[in-house]
């Protein structure tokens, strides 16, 4: 009785993709369960975001199979159990009509019916969300005047919005300064511990790697998982991979 | 209140007016954010297509508009998802094309120029009753599908991804909106014209941006705009027996001009 079958939020099985030939993704397979805190490390162009692609539907694999929550992804209809930020989140448009609130409303969309008003549920998980983010105060200046620490917790804060059990950050730290990126960390690690959302993100600099993650994947083509990030960043076999020496990356971190 | 209401026709070409600039407003709020300005240009060169084969078959132009922007509205989003094409090259294309058919129609046709004259550049004196109709019924189509779905093409408009990945139907929402369009540009060839439908779809929109508000305040000045821009250019074009559509234009690029000016940084 000890062993509780979980179903896991992302169950990938043997994924290849190629584009014009070329191989990005090789035989990826891996397991994502609820409350997990994983971080997502890898060279540019290693194939990070095209896995995190495949998993959301935005790119189909040339081979290989993805279920989500235990459903094939093609009859996946929960969507608004995941939440997205993507890579650009943080450089939007300047000119682009949108005050915080207009911003983090769209966290509700896909909830609400044609015509609907917000509904009472609505308003709270939006101004929920925006508490989380610590940007109720911003709610009626417009995103384009805001800093890029500002923008990055408006665009979680948006994903958040719908009540994900899943948040999946695409190098959310672009155009963002050093003390708001640990600003950051601190809010992924609170989200995670304190509200149970399972956190995955993706970053090309391992220097950021916070000390509370859970699991490391490492993808350059390849997909190795560690279970032990500690270890993992010295293990040899993944500073081969990521093509630098793991001891660059202690150092690193005590430098700040 | 004024002499020109004692005209019918002037009553008409109000009336059709009004709703056209709420129509091309509120559509071109999106069709702006969504970098598709070209597309009413191009969408309203192609209901001259419709136009041109209405005249020339004896079918009402104007329906016949609205049934060719429609056809030319799904296959440029066709092109636009299925083949590695740019967008404005795309619409180039769908442009100049549908521009050229229009005109061998149109020349094969002969007797029928006049009238065609009147769908380039608009004309008050040719809102008829029925034309008047058409635009209240298909317009008010337009308007609640427009309105149904404002928030998930506000969403969409900003970024389509992930709109896609929160749960939202992107793909058949890019060609409602498309649809949507392509009646609206083919409704207001009579008044404004279809060479110059696109600067009232457009310019309200862009001059409003210039406040740099929220969506909803953004889309009401724009609205504002569309419906001074038509009710003083029309009256100027009463007065001063000017041609319609080109005096609303020269109206809403006065509103652009000041909209500039006044926010200027």
């Amino acid at each position: 009785m000890s062993l509780k079958f979980r179903v896991p939020i992302f169950d990938v099985k043997g994924l290849d993709f190629n584009v014009r030939g070329q191989n990005i993704l090789s035989n990826v397979s891996l397991e994502i369960f609820n409350g997990e805190y994983i971080a997502i490390i890898g060279p540019n162009g290693g194939g990070k975001t095209t896995l995190i692609r495949m998993l959301l539907g935005l790119d189909k694999p040339t081979k290989g199979k993805i279920k989500l929550f235990g459903k094939k992804i093609s009859n996946f209809k929960e969507w608004s159990k995941i939440g997205y930020v993507p890579q650009r989140a943080s450089l939007v448009d300047a000119n682009f009509p949108a005050t915080v609130l207009d911003i983090v409303n769209m966290g509700r969309v896909s909830k609400r019916g044609i015509f609907s008003r917000s509904s009472k549920e609505d308003l709270n998980a939006v101004e929920d969300a925006m508490i989380k983010m610590d940007i109720s105060d911003l709610k009626d200046k417009m995103v384009g005047t805001l800093s890029g620490g500002q923008r990055q917790r408006v665009m979680i804060a948006r994903a958040l919005a719908s009540n994900p059990e899943i948040l999946i950050l695409d190098e959310p730290n672009t155009g963002v300064d050093m003390v708001s990126q640990q600003r950051f960390y601190a809010l992924l690690s609170k989200l995670n511990k304190e509200e149970n959302i399972t956190i995955v993100f993706i970053t090309h600099d391992i220097g950021v790697i916070a000390d509370d993650i859970g699991r490391l994947f490492t993808i350059n083509q390849k997909a190795i998982i560690c279970n032990n990030p500690k270890e993992a960043l010295s293990c040899e076999e993944m500073s081969e991979l990521y093509g630098i020496e793991a001891h660059l990356i202690h150092n690193h971190k005590h430098e700040h | 209140m004024l002499e020109m209401f004692e005209y019918e026709f002037m009553q008409r070409a109000f009336m059709a007016g009004i709703l056209i600039a709420i129509l091309a407003s509120i559509s071109g709020t999106f069709i702006v954010l969504k970098r598709y300005s070209m597309m009413s240009e191009t969408l309203a060169h192609s209901a001259l297509v419709g136009v041109a084969v209405g005249l020339a078959a004896g079918f009402n132009p104007l329906w016949m508009a609205v049934v060719v922007a429609i056809i030319s509205a799904w296959l440029i989003e066709y092109l636009r998802t299925t083949f590695a094409l740019y967008s404005d090259s795309i619409l180039a294309i769908m442009l100049s094309g549908s521009l050229a058919i229009a005109v061998i129609i149109v020349s094969l046709g002969g007797a029928f120029n006049n009238s065609l004259f009147s769908y380039l550049f608009g004309s008050v004196l040719s809102v008829s009753d029925e034309d008047v109709m058409t635009i209240v019924i298909f317009g008010s189509i337009a308007l609640a599908l427009l309105l149904a779905f404002s928030k998930e093409l506000y969403f969409i408009a900003y970024d389509e991804e992930v709109a896609k990945v929160s749960g939202i139907k992107v793909k058949m929402l890019n060609f409602l909106l498309v649809t949507v369009v392509a009646i609206i540009i083919a409704l207001s060839i009579r008044v404004v014209g279809s060479l110059l439908i696109g600067a009232l779809m457009v310019i309200p929109t862009v001059s409003a941006l210039q406040y740099r508000v929220g969506f909803l305040q953004t889309t009401l000045i724009s609205l504002v705009f569309a419906i001074f821009s038509v009710i003083s250019g029309m009256t100027l074009s009463f007065y001063f027996s000017l041609p319609s559509g080109a005096t609303i234009v020269i109206c809403v690029l006065v509103v652009f001009i000041l909209s500039l000016v006044v926010n200027k940084k």
